[in-house]
């Protein structure tokens, strides 16, 4: 077995055995049944709260239900299932600079970028399998209880919050590599998405930003075509490999 | 053959300089104890010789070829244990071996059998519990399995016996003892019994600079040697070591004090004589067998190592 590949199996043992691994699965399993189910129970809770909110001077009126309430719960959610997944990954490496576990791995020989890359693969895999996970049981009960046929390209919309994650994820190991501590490495890869997010605000340059991948569901919607998206989809995947060879640069000099 | 060499090394940080233009070798298949007070840069000097830290000047050599900074050529000959080592808890002691022996490019058989071996060795054989339920005498000796796992013809082990009891610290010493024949071992340490108890070399880091470098029986002669110039700068007569009685009843010993003279009293049966010679030393076993008196023992006082560290330390302190 190749040097990289024993690391790298290592990582997904580490994560199956911390329990990292089933927390994340069971999270994106929850939000995944949330979704319809949020959707579904809305026309209950509004008849349940309908009298409270006459006392207060508003009317309900019949309001429709269908599969792109579910999806527009799905793009909500994903902000928060990504907190959730840089709170699990954050000490990806500064825990390790902390136990000092590196150190026998560098002095047997292991080059640095593969520890970088092993570990950029591992949240990789485990990002691309629970966001599809959610994305599949969503997309599923969808179809049993409503119809997904009638919206253009749900899995293309649902691509754009994932490579959006994938950039999060490189501004994670980017962070890492330079900062020693798990909440210095969350805080400031937040602060840049925060800062991203805040330029997309500006309009000459909204659709080149990776913030504008957090909420296609103008796509779904016949607002929105996938082109709109393309550059935005573009830029992300070229700046997560700028970030991720920027981070085995920096690694080596550590 | 010396298996590790470095020639004027220096290293800094920021304004403090840890290392000032030091040099020593280390040569194969002995045991070399590296001592200094905390904080003397031994640590430092070892990650200059992984290739952790990059130094400022000088060379470093291993197995006759240079050392670099970053990804090291040289580690292939080292096996490195680190002052607290830690593993990752959630893999038992064997996967760990497993995973070490992979990145060091191990054949798959090679690495079972080896970790057999060295898991006995260490006596962690059998243990299949993961490694986070581990004191740190058993992190230690996992340690050591793992820094032995590629044959290294090099151990470098930075305070292997700090914060064991003195059973874990023996169990390591004697580990360390039993493998000189397959390696060479460089071991840094504050304790300096340690040091006499397996090294056949020491070299003494102090300000940055050796301050001694050479055998134990060396280091003894240095102190008299040492004794000697204070005695001649303080116009002293010259003096031995002392010598030590040990008596069997007490009234034994009020007897012999009283016909040879007050020593120090160590303990109800015991007295010791300091700064005495070999010859006063003769004197007072005439005056025990002409007065009958039953001893158990008598002995000449050796300096002890942290009596000579504190005397070479003196010695070589740089003016501030």
């Amino acid at each position: 077995m190749k040097p990289f590949t024993a690391f790298f199996c290592k990582e997904l043992t580490e994560l199956k055995r911390t329990g990292k691994l089933w927390i994340l699965i069971l999270i994106f399993v929850l939000f995944g049944i949330m979704n319809p189910a949020i959707a579904k129970l809305i026309p209950w809770m509004l008849e349940t709260f309908a009298d409270s909110f006459a006392e207060s001077g508003i009317t309900l009126t019949e309001m429709t239900v269908d599969a792109m309430t579910s999806w527009t719960q799905f793009y909500k959610n994903i902000p928060m299932a990504l907190i959730i997944f840089f709170l699990l990954f954050g000490n990806i490496m500064t825990g390790e600079y902390q136990k000092g576990t590196l150190i026998p791995i560098l002095t047997k020989g292991l080059p640095r970028r593969h520890i970088v890359t092993a570990k950029t693969l591992a949240m990789l895999l485990t990002w691309t399998g629970c966001y599809w996970l959610c994305y599949g049981i969503t997309y599923a009960y969808n179809s049993w209880f409503w119809d997904n046929s009638v919206y253009p390209h749900p899995a293309f919309a649902a691509l754009c919050p994932y490579v959006l994650g994938i950039w999060l994820l490189s501004l994670l190991m980017l962070m890492s590599t330079v900062f020693e501590t798990g909440s210095s490495v969350t805080v400031s890869a937040g602060v840049v998405f925060i800062a991203a997010y805040l330029l997309s605000m500006i309009p000459k340059i909204q659709d080149y930003l990776p913030a504008r991948l957090l909420n296609p569901a103008g796509i779904l919607q016949g607002i929105q075509k996938p082109e709109d998206y393309l550059a935005a989809l573009g830029i992300c995947l070229m700046l997560s490999l700028g970030n991720l060879m920027l981070s085995v640069i920096l690694f080596n000099k550590k | 053959m010396d298996m590790l060499t470095l020639s004027h090394v220096s290293k800094a940080f920021g304004k403090h300089q840890i290392l000032n233009d030091l040099s020593f070798s280390v040569p194969e298949h002995s045991i070399f104890g590296f001592i200094g007070q905390n904080g003397a840069g031994k640590t430092t000097t070892m990650k200059l010789v992984l290739g952790l830290l990059k130094n400022d000047s000088g060379q470093i050599l291993v197995n006759g070829e240079p050392v670099t900074y970053g990804q090291n050529c040289t580690n292939r000959y080292i096996g490195y244990l680190p002052d607290v080592p830690e593993f990752y808890g959630f893999l038992t002691p064997a996967e760990y071996l497993k995973l070490m022996g992979r990145i060091a490019k191990m054949p798959e058989a090679k690495i079972d059998a080896r970790s057999r071996r060295l898991l006995d060795l260490v006596g962690l054989g059998g243990v299949t519990k993961r490694i986070h339920g581990f004191s740190r005498g058993m992190k230690q000796r996992l340690g050591i399995a793992q820094a032995l796992l590629g044959h290294p013809r090099l151990l470098i082990c930075d305070e292997p016996t700090s914060a064991l009891d003195p059973a874990g610290r023996k169990e390591i010493l004697d580990i360390l003892s039993s493998i000189k024949e397959e390696t060479t071992v460089l071991f840094s340490t504050h304790i300096l019994s340690d040091v006499e108890r397996i090294c056949d070399e020491i070299a003494l880091l102090h300000q940055g600079r050796i301050a001694f470098h050479g055998t134990l029986e060396s280091l003894h002669h240095y102190r008299s040697d040492l004794a000697q110039e204070e005695c001649l700068e303080t116009s002293a007569p010259i003096g031995g070591t002392g010598f030590e009685i040990e008596f069997i009843r007490p009234e034994d010993t009020r007897l012999f004090a009283s016909c040879y003279g007050e020593g120090k009293p160590v303990s109800r049966t015991g007295l010791m004589y300091e700064g005495r010679t070999e010859k006063d030393m003769l004197d007072a076993i005439g005056l025990i067998a002409a007065r009958h008196i039953p001893i158990r023992k008598i002995e000449m006082c050796e300096p002890t190592l942290e009596h000579l560290f504190l005397k070479i330390t003196e010695k070589t302190d740089l003016p501030r």
